[in-house]
């Protein structure tokens, strides 16, 4: 058979098969539903919390603090939703104004208090331990909803539509967990808000790869 | 050439470039639709310009089936295509995805091959790598269906025409025609898709 004929019968049988599809939302209205179910769980957070939050935004390297990861993870989910999409790029710029968006935010959490070391090491673990499992908790909705609106899609490449989801999910939920929590220690951020964060976004690409990226079903002609 | 007739070319060469994209771009907003021209006319359309990207990329014996798996990951993806925006980039995304496959598939298998010189007989069409196979995706249809889509679709007779070769009546070609599609659908995995 010639590559006409492969042709012609491929095409007919694609044209045989068609049917009408919906189109993917664009992107700006699928990040403003995700961003509207985040606000949903910092509302819940707000008032679940014993935090004197309220006080704390008076103080501007707190609420920049906020400002800065919550930023860091818009700019991730919008990078996910984008990488679903084939042909459409993550902007390197985009990308590395997120890296240095977290950095700042973690040198503000360095900088807001000095780090106390003398903690008993069974209440570090106690406390710390609760606080890790609220990140994932936070996480773990906004995570299946941008997930589910990548996967939708056509990503091509799916560890860094992974890492994009996960970030985005976990760098907001490390922003709520900083209202939601007390504790300023940075010590205590870093090991119990942020490093489970970054762990649970590397999973996430991990996951990426095997289960994001676009891969045609069905078999050939 | 001067310089003046050069850049002249250049502008009518972007000029047919742009014409040209737009119209893909307008048959694909089609295709989303559910209209089986526009898909075959953008797939013969695009059909040269994924065999020229093609070559050089994957081995010469082995573009039939890339360019077969890119068609179908095109037909499959097509509600992730944004109107208004132009076809190519998004389209040689796509290519440029199976491609990367088929060469790392391609890869592993030689990989394999290597360490074991002796493979076990494998089940034909148990692999995504496994050759395609045309006649055999046609052969699986019933011999009434397959009549009824090879002269509607591959031969291009009317309804009327083709009921007469098959000596039935054309409502009764029209449901074998029917059943053809439907099974092809099925084979293609073209249902699930969805905005």
């Amino acid at each position: 058979m010639t590559h006409a004929e492969r042709h012609r019968l491929l095409v007919e049988a694609l044209a045989a098969a068609i049917r009408p599809v919906r189109p993917l939302w664009p992107v700006r209205a699928r990040l403003g539903l995700w961003l509207l179910l985040e606000a949903l769980v910092l509302l819940w957070v707000a008032a679940h919390t014993g935090n004197d939050f309220v006080r704390k935004l008076g103080h501007p390297d707190y609420a920049l603090e906020v400002i800065l990861f919550a930023a860091a993870a818009t700019l991730a989910a919008m990078l996910a939703l984008r990488l679903a999409i084939p042909g459409r790029r993550a902007g390197p710029r985009e990308l590395a104004l997120s890296i240095v968006l977290v950095l700042i935010g973690t040198a503000l959490v360095l900088a807001g208090e000095p780090i106390r070391t003398g903690y008993p090491l069974g209440e570090f673990l106690h406390v710390g331990i609760g606080c890790a499992l609220q990140t994932c908790i936070l996480a773990a909705l906004p995570w299946m909803a941008l997930w589910w609106a990548v996967k939708r899609g056509a990503p091509m490449r799916g560890a860094a539509a992974g890492l994009s989801t996960g970030a985005a999910a976990l760098l907001f939920a490390f922003a709520l967990m900083r209202i939601g929590c007390p504790i300023d220690e940075p010590l205590h951020v870093l090991t119990w808000h942020l490093l489970p964060a970054l762990v649970l976004t590397a999973l996430s690409g991990l996951a990426g790869t095997a289960w994001l990226r676009f891969r045609p079903r069905g078999q050939r002609l | 050439m001067t310089n003046g007739s050069a850049a002249g070319m250049k502008k009518v060469d972007d000029a047919r470039r742009l014409e040209r994209s737009r119209m893909r771009a307008h048959l694909m907003e089609r295709l989303q639709q559910g209209d089986a021209d526009a898909c075959r006319l953008l797939l013969d359309n695009v059909g040269p310009a994924v065999t020229r990207f093609l070559r050089g990329r994957v081995a010469s014996d082995e573009v039939e089936d890339v360019y077969q798996e890119i068609f179908m990951a095109l037909f499959q993806a097509r509600h992730t295509y944004e109107a208004g925006r132009p076809l190519e980039p998004w389209l040689f995304a796509i290519a440029r995805n199976v491609a990367a496959d088929h060469s790392r598939r391609r890869w592993a298998r030689a990989s394999w091959e290597e360490l074991t010189p002796d493979l076990p007989e494998r089940a034909a069409g148990d692999s995504p790598a496994a050759p395609p196979d045309i006649e055999g995706l046609l052969s699986r249809l019933p011999a009434a269906q397959r009549e009824a889509f090879a002269m509607l679709k591959l031969d291009g007779m009317t309804l009327e025409a083709a009921a007469g070769r098959a000596g039935v009546s054309v409502g009764a070609l029209k449901v074998r025609a029917h059943r053809a599609y439907k099974a092809l659908r099925k084979l293609i995995g073209g249902e699930g898709d969805g905005g």
